[in-house]
């Protein structure tokens, strides 16, 4: 398994018996703060995925306009306040919390998909093309995603899926990066050349050593890479390369709240603050991950 | 002139782990006198090289007791200040590994420089005693090859470089650990034959650490065998050849080819080996300036080889 | 090889920019299929709306929509090389011009928030190396982690409402205060263009109105900087050639200088290029929420009025702009450490 960054991270307390028995004997001195920011992680998500199933089945009606109720500060009635429109900003994060999930959900699923395609023919095809797939990733690589998707909006217009196509095309990169190396390794390892010479075909090889031994390394991506897309998302509907009003993607309410962010600060820092805390709280979940997988490959 | 240049008493290093300290030298006493080689010998793991380094303070995560005195100086209570007048001017050290002592970003002449500078030269005048010393430790076309970056040296020239900089400081003393290990067979000789003439042309004293009791005969006046974290015997080194007292200095002796003693080469018997504790290490004089752990003279004499 | 030195030198170089060329085209191929596969009609949207058929034709011709798939990359290609990025339709002038204003407004920001970024994440990754660890170093860990990790956009405009309209400390928006004094365009950047001509109190205006975008911006950096350049100073810390320095008698500053900061640059160079991309992105929402009429702005513009000739020819300038700092970068890289050169100049 090709070792990512090795953050500099105290080892959390054990979940688990079973890691508990494992460690016994290996006693640390900074168990706490490892801990509970796992705990805090795995919360912060826990609550979010929650409310995007839940939330929109309870919610108001978040897309009807009460002018008359504009902008009013946080109270009892509105917890986050209203915004120009007179909708209720928390009952609109809630439902938007759905919209921007599910895009990056989708996002991520869709690039994986591609790049572990791109990856599997890099490494499986004749040398040469291998060689281009991997100097077009180079040269993508450095692209920023942002500005991508402002092309991609000008091609096929504004919206949550032009946003979504863009961090698709833009994302496989990584992946396909980064399991072309671990599958390059993987097939160089005895155990796999032995099962080759038995007459293993190359799909099962696949398919039963190679991604497998990829999986590690791909939950531990794939939750850091929910928290940074769902950024990206709210960043390109803030420039209007992506969602647009009045959908309640976080990144579409605050570039609506823009306007009048002096008057009435709640319409931009709440949904703000969401996607903050949320791809925080993935941030978090994906260090976890890493930890717990780490430990048990190092063997404590 | 007899003085001691160095001298260590009762020195017990430590280090820092997850759950404690790991204790690993126990009580050492050394001594080297000004002008004289000693060699401390030693398997890995005996302590040896922390030893040495623990002369010059190197080690950050290394607790000791015990004192090591450089001249008129305790090195383990002195500041980090006097340290660094220390390091290099009254205590040289040449290093094992020469593909990585030197840095691949500075020039060869780069290394060595910035010494001479500190003891007051101007650049042109250390730029010329660099060559000097580099030709002399037998760099040919010194001045031109001084621009040189290290990976166009080889693994021999590069530990004359090593060596260089332990001499630019005009130390007293010269502390070598292990600085002929990483070298061909060969270049092992060249390496310890320039650095025993360019040390006793200034009349330095030398402390050789090694694993290779092969080495010592033709280099050392004087040697200490260490054995898991103690000193086990010390003595001249004649004496040490042909009498060595010690189990374990005896193992070390019959696992290295001498020529008038023909015969197979037998591994060491650790069993035999009395092992070390604070009680029988206690060192005791069987000779002139030969001395032993107690543990040996209760153990059986061992049989010829 | 009887080669000179600066011929070597110079073989090196073309390689280089040969290969450069190369990215760059595969970069415009990529871009044009991107144009055709993707639905909707240029031609149309570039025309404007209420546009005759005629005028719809000639903007057909123009954008070189015309003729067979070949003929049209071939045409595509071609202006780029001549420097032809077509006609806006929201300004009807060259879209060359528009981008040609746009560049140095955004190069200004990205150049002070990376200096800022190094100046920063520099100190904080030695200091933490030095205390490489202790209750102090993980919550300082954690504060960076958890302030660079905050949204990009949201943190501007957080802060250009508290700094900047609740306190007053700081312009809200702009480059310059309109009016207040007049610097002549030497290279578009208003910054560099009165520090050119010393024009100091105009310098510290435009000083005052980048100081929050770039501050915002250089966050970004700052955080995987500061990670990166941590673990790069313990390892060239614990490097052997730092310990034989320091057996020399070297004081802890000159093993700095002379040891550890030299190979710590490298990295940090090559970080610069692996994250310039982002920097660029960064600069987009920097410059959308402070109003600053660079790269950002205007894509951000063109898209809302649907003027597809600039945003294609914005992304392929920044694309060539990437490119091109990346090469530089493996250049300098190059240049600095005596083993590449050997390998590959031979020098």
């Amino acid at each position: 398994m090709t070792a990512t960054a090795t953050p500099q991270r105290r080892a959390p307390r054990a979940a688990g018996a079973a890691f508990a028995a494992a460690r016994r004997g290996w006693r640390t001195r900074h168990r706490t703060a490892g801990s509970v920011l796992d705990v805090v992680g795995f919360a912060i998500v826990g609550v979010v995925v929650l409310t995007a199933l839940v939330g929109p089945l309870i919610a108001p009606d978040v897309y009807a306009s009460h002018i008359q109720n504009a902008r009013l500060a946080p109270s009892a009635a509105h917890l986050m306040g209203t915004d120009d429109q007179g909708r209720d900003v928390f009952w609109r994060i809630v439902v938007g919390s759905r919209t921007t999930l599910s895009a990056a959900v989708i996002t991520v699923i869709l690039y994986s998909v591609i790049g572990v395609l791109i990856a599997t023919v890099a490494v499986l095809a004749p040398r040469w093309i291998g060689d281009m797939v991997m100097r077009v990733v180079d040269v993508m690589q450095a692209f920023p995603s942002l500005i991508f998707a402002l092309l991609i909006a000008a091609l096929m217009g504004p919206s949550l899926q032009s946003s979504i196509v863009a961090l698709a095309a833009t994302g496989w990169v990584v992946t396909a990066r980064l399991l072309a190396g671990i599958m390059r390794e993987t097939l160089t390892e005895p155990y796999v050349e032995a099962a080759r010479t038995l007459g293993v075909s190359t799909w099962a090889l696949l398919l039963r050593h190679v991604f497998p031994n990829a999986l590690p390394t791909l939950w531990v991506k794939w939750a850091g890479d929910l928290g940074i897309t769902i950024l990206l998302i709210g960043s390109m509907s803030f420039i209007g390369a992506g969602a647009q009003p009045p959908s309640a993607e976080w990144g579409a309410m605050v570039i609506a709240a823009k306007g009048y962010v002096t008057s009435a600060w709640w319409g931009a820092l709440f949904p703000g603050l969401a996607i903050a805390c949320t791809s925080m709280g993935f941030a978090l979940v994906g260090d976890a991950i890493h930890h717990r997988l780490s430990h048990r490959v190092k063997g404590h | 002139m007899n003085e001691e240049i160095l001298r260590i008493d009762g020195l017990r290093l430590a280090a820092r782990g997850p759950d404690g300290a790991i204790p690993l030298v126990h009580g050492v006493d050394l001594a080297v006198r000004r002008g004289e080689r000693l060699a401390l010998v030693g398997e890995s793991g005996s302590g040896k090289s922390i030893t040495a380094r623990a002369v010059l303070r190197l080690d950050d995560d290394i607790t000791a007791s015990g004192s090591i005195r450089v001249g008129d100086t305790d090195v383990l209570t002195a500041s980090e200040r006097t340290m660094r007048s220390i390091r290099g001017r009254r205590v040289g050290m040449v290093f094992q590994d020469p593909l990585s002592a030197l840095d691949p970003l500075v020039r060869i002449g780069g290394h060595i420089e910035p010494l001479f500078r500190a003891r007051g030269m101007r650049p042109v005048v250390a730029r010329s005693e660099t060559a000097k010393l580099l030709h002399e430790l037998g760099v040919p076309d010194a001045s031109r090859r001084a621009v040189s970056f290290p990976h166009e040296f080889s693994g021999g020239m590069r530990q004359r470089v090593v060596i260089a900089m332990a001499l630019a400081g005009d130390p007293d003393l010269v502390i070598a650990d292990e600085p002929t290990t990483a070298l061909d067979v060969r270049v092992q000789k060249q390496v310890l034959r320039v650095l025993a003439e360019s040390t006793s042309r200034r009349g330095l004293a030398v402390l050789l650490i090694t694993h290779d009791v092969g080495i010592v005969a033709g280099f050392a006046d004087r040697v200490a065998v260490m054995y898991r974290g103690r000193i086990v015997e010390s003595a001249p080194t004649s004496a040490f050849f042909s009498d060595a007292r010690h189990p374990y200095s005896q193992g070390l002796l019959r696992a290295v080819p001498q020529l008038d003693r023909p015969g197979r080469l037998l591994p060491l018997d650790r069993a035999s080996i009395p092992e070390p504790d604070d009680d029988n290490s206690v060192l005791v004089e069987v000779g002139q300036d030969h001395l032993v752990a107690r543990s040996a003279l209760a153990a059986a004499p061992m049989g010829a080889a | 090889m009887l080669t000179s030195t600066p011929a070597r030198i110079a073989g090196y170089v073309g390689r280089k920019v040969a290969g450069t060329i190369l990215t760059v085209l595969v970069l415009a191929v990529a871009v044009f299929i991107l144009i055709q596969i993707t639905p909707g009609d240029e031609a149309v949207a570039a025309a404007g709306p209420g546009a005759t058929a005629e005028q719809i034709e000639q903007q057909r011709e123009q954008l070189g929509l015309s003729g067979s798939l070949p003929q049209r990359l071939v045409s595509f290609i071609g202006s780029l090389a001549t420097g032809n990025l077509g006609i806006s339709s929201a300004s009807h002038g060259p879209v060359t011009d528009v981008i040609a204003a746009a560049v140095p407004v955004t190069t200004e920001l990205v150049v002070v928030s990376v200096i800022l970024s190094v100046l920063v994440a520099v100190p904080l990754a030695a200091l933490s190396a030095i205390r490489a660890s202790g209750r102090g170093e993980e919550l300082r860990r954690f504060l960076i982690v958890l302030v660079c990790g905050l949204p990009t956009f949201w943190l501007a405009m957080m802060l250009q409402w508290v700094l900047g309209a609740k306190l007053g400390w700081f312009p809200i928006s702009g480059r310059y205060t309109i009016g207040a004094t007049s610097v002549p365009t030497i290279t578009g950047s208003t910054l560099f263009d009165a520090m050119l001509v010393g024009d100091w109190s105009a310098m510290g205006d435009a000083l005052a109105h980048i100081a929050l975008p770039a501050t915002v911006l250089s966050l970004g950096f700052i955080g995987p900087a500061y990670r990166i350049l941590r673990t790069e100073f313990i390892t060239a810390a614990h490097r052997d050639f730092v310990t034989v320095a320091r057996a020399a008698g070297h004081g802890r500053f000159q093993l700095l200088r002379r040891h550890i900061v030299p190979h710590v640059m490298t990295p940090l160079l090559i970080l610069v290029g692996i994250e310039f991309g982002s920097l660029f992105g960064g600069a987009v929402l920097v410059e959308s929420v402070f109003a600053r009429d660079g790269l950002g702005a205007m894509l951000t513009n063109a898209v809302a009025q649907k003027d597809s000739t600039v945003v294609i020819g914005g992304v392929l300038v920044i694309g060539i702009i990437v490119v091109v700092v990346n090469l530089l970068v493996d250049v300098v890289q190059t240049l600095r450490d005596p083993r590449l050169r050997s390998a590959e100049m031979g020098v």
